[in-house]
């Protein structure tokens, strides 16, 4: 019986993320931990899932041990399906020889078997490294309406940091009328979130066409979307308002991690009307000891804190002795921090120690923001 | 694993009617995230134990929508796994079981169904991490018929509740068993958890059901007690009671003790697991002001929380101040609102400047979607 979906999404999760080394050292972007609880893709899985969309193939190729580990069989995200549901993709060995991805678009072109499996009418292609809530159906609807064959989702950024994102200039309409990756002098403020809603039969063609020129990096923003544009293609931008971070440096995921403190957050996790879900583990509930203090914080299970901590978030299994401190820091899984250390603005990867007394980083608007690589013991 | 395990969850509904309105005794929330059965099944599982059956008389649907297949456990196997046991019209048509000897009576044909040559069967009023392989090994080595486990340190134990103690001898054997309303001091308290051979106990049921016995302990295990050999199993590890809501409360609150916390919850390879919500952390807000409390994720805790155990989605407003509560999953206390030794069911609402005191032995209780 011949089956088919609607929209499937082909999310790319194999880049290395090299910016935000040292978190990325031993595991892929999309799996570095974010917010307390969550890891990076899980925001962009769970806003397929919330937006209806059941058939996810995730493009792995950089140290994907973690990552397929945490995606496992999709359950978390209810996408363990026996039609559709979650697919890690990695590079493979064919007959005629293998590759490694090329680019973003050679990965998806690598992969037209499994998109051909579900014959869908629409692709939508996501990068697993963004923190977001973003209903894809309604961009996808607009997509349809608008009888596109590629929309682009879009976000209006400051004049001066255009130049560092993919630049569309529009008509009134919103059809793309021309596109620059990192111009230098940007003629618009309409930045690419790296989300594409394709036609099927358009996106293959241009996948085809894209392979067979030696000359190209095999990449979405520089190679294909400007072939499509050359070609004269319908390309519109979705303009999207909501909350979009690009967590692909270091302060970028520190600040994005600080997004979902305070009373109202920027980012809020508790929201019952998009729920971001993550892979569990099994934790005991966190204990608050005699001489706790917590003040605007986020904090995960497991913990056994008794020290002050102030506008940080917290991962699971961590000890806080009597007398630390930590302030305006991200701490990960399984850190601990003994008796007397004091942390401040700071990222400490997971596993990591600090030993009694010691002191890492200073105030947020005087020194650089210190990161603790994973397992690290720092003593002093 | 060659036991098969059998868990009644509303053997002891009555001990806390307060709890057990609209769920099973099984399925009562305990320690801020887990309810009673994650201790047993986890403990099973734990201990190797594959097959599980879980038997279930009444208000079951709490706790089915939280074993589920009992996925958590790893237990959503082909050939093995767990099994919830509802009732069926048996014997006597009866609607619901009378006792423990009722229930085996009316699952025989679960019994029968598996091969495990030995049965483990337990209630899920003392709480402890338990490795029952090592009760297993004891049963076996010692040639008992029947092993029960028990304990000398009973925590918990509420005055005046029916207590099941066994009068044992220097080998280890059960020489009496008594029931009285009284905790005798050093005294062997049974927790109803039974090892024995299965085909043993396929005996002892089919025969029970023909002289029409109603109590396996003083129709099946004291009668026994001159010729078989039945032993005392006594654990050295902290076991809580929960047989009254003040008991509840005070093994709630037992768990802001480290050893305890440790003992229970940080076993090496002796996990205790629950079912996962997807909560998002627990957020702190500038004036929280929380200590020696636990506290689950997906918590906005604003206020004073001191001395308490606060499970998931529990939204404590500014000025709130709690102290030595139990407060259950989805309640809102309201700014200023001040509770005192409160034991708060699921999904209450306490309006702001509240004030709800009771007492260690007497817990102001709150049942489940009340608005104060």
């Amino acid at each position: 019986m011949a089956r088919k979906k609607k929209c499937i999404a082909m999310l790319l999760a194999g880049g290395q993320g090299s910016r935000l080394a040292p978190l990325t050292e031993n595991v892929a972007k999309p799996a570095v931990p974010f917010g307390g609880r969550y890891r990076i893709i899980d925001f962009s899985l769970s806003n397929c899932v919330n937006s209806n969309i059941d058939t996810v193939g995730v493009l792995t190729q950089y140290q994907p041990l973690e990552l397929n580990d945490y995606l496992g069989t999709g359950d978390p995200w209810d996408l363990d399906l026996n039609y559709g549901g979650l697919h890690v993709l990695p590079p493979y060995q064919a007959a005629k020889g293998g590759d490694w991805f090329k680019g973003t678009a050679n990965a998806i072109y690598q992969n037209q078997k499994f998109i051909s499996n579900y014959d869908p009418d629409y692709i939508l292609v996501l990068s697993g490294d963004h923190i977001y809530k973003m209903n894809y159906d309604i961009m996808l609807q607009e997509h349809i309406d608008n009888g596109a064959d590629a929309t682009i989702a879009v976000m209006d950024v400051p004049l001066e940091e255009a130049s560092r994102f993919g630049i569309m200039s529009c008509d009134e309409k919103g059809l793309i009328t021309e596109f620059a990756e990192k111009p230098a002098e940007p003629k618009s403020t309409l930045a690419s979130m790296g989300v594409y809603v394709f036609n099927t039969d358009k996106l293959m063609k241009y996948l085809e066409l894209d392979e067979q020129n030696p000359e190209s990096d095999n990449d979405f923003g520089k190679n294909v979307i400007p072939a499509m544009l050359a070609g004269g293609e319908k390309l519109y931008a979705y303009l999207y308002k909501g909350y979009w971070r690009d967590v692909g440096t270091l302060s970028s995921y520190w600040s994005a991690n600080m997004d979902t403190l305070g009373e109202d957050p920027e980012l809020w996790l508790n929201d019952d009307g998009w729920r971001i879900y993550y892979r569990h583990d099994f934790q005991s509930p966190t204990y608050l000891g005699e001489h706790a203090s917590l003040h605007n914080c986020n904090c995960a299970a497991g913990n056994e804190i008794d020290g002050h901590v102030s506008d940080s978030v917290l991962g699971s299994n961590i000890t806080i002795e009597e007398g630390a401190v930590v302030k305006d820091s991200v701490i990960m899984s399984n850190v601990v921090i003994e008796k007397d250390a004091v942390v401040e603005y700071a990222i400490i990867d997971r596993d990591a120690r600090i030993c009694a007394g010691a002191k890492v980083g200073g105030d947020k608007e005087t020194t650089e923001l210190t990161v603790i690589a994973a397992g690290e013991e720092v003593v002093q | 694993m060659n036991m098969l395990g059998l868990i009644f969850a509303d053997e002891h509904d009555a001990d806390v009617s307060e709890l057990t309105t609209k769920r099973t005794f099984a399925a009562i929330p305990f320690g801020a995230r887990y309810r009673l059965i994650d201790f047993f099944i986890s403990n099973m599982t734990n201990s190797g134990i594959r097959n599980i059956g879980v038997v279930a008389t009444t208000k079951y649907e709490s706790l089915m929508g939280h074993v589920r297949y009992g996925g958590e456990w790893d237990l959503n196997r082909r050939k093995t796994g767990l099994t919830v046991l509802p009732p069926f019209s048996f014997f006597n048509g009866q609607v619901r079981y009378e006792n423990v000897l009722e229930a085996l009576q009316a699952n025989i044909s679960y019994i029968t169904d598996y091969k495990e040559p030995y049965v483990l069967f337990t209630c899920c009023n003392a709480i402890g991490n338990i490795d029952y392989a090592a009760m297993l090994e004891k049963h076996i080595e010692s040639g008992a018929r029947f092993t029960c486990l028990c304990t000398r340190n009973p925590l918990n134990k509420e005055p005046g509740v029916a207590t099941t103690e066994y009068k044992v001898d220097e080998d280890g054997r059960i020489t009496d068993i008594l029931i009285h309303d009284d905790v005798t001091e050093g005294a062997y308290v049974a927790t109803h958890t039974y090892i024995m051979g299965r085909d043993d106990l396929l005996e002892i049921l089919e025969e029970s059901i023909d002289l029409n016995k109603k109590s396996l302990r003083m129709d099946v295990l004291k009668p026994a007690l001159k010729d078989s050999k039945i032993m005392a199993y006594e654990t050295d590890e902290k076991l809580l009671f929960i047989d009254s809501v003040s008991s509840y409360l005070q093994s709630n609150l037992d768990l802001l003790d480290k050893d305890l916390r440790c003992e229970l919850f940080k076993k090496e390879l002796r996990p205790i697991i629950t079912r996962a919500g997807n909560s998002s952390p627990a957020f702190y807000g500038d004036c929280s002001n929380a200590t020696n409390s636990l506290i689950a994720a997906g918590s906005v805790i604003e206020g004073t929380v001191k001395n308490s155990v606060i499970f998931r989605n529990v939204h404590v407003k500014k000025g709130a101040v709690i102290e030595n509560c139990v407060i259950n999953q989805d309640c809102t206390i309201g700014e200023g609102a001040m509770l005192n030794y409160a034991v708060l069911d699921k999904g209450v609402h306490i309006n702001d400047k509240r004030l709800l005191s009771g007492y260690i032995t007497h817990p102001f209780f709150v049942k489940s979607k009340s608005v104060i």
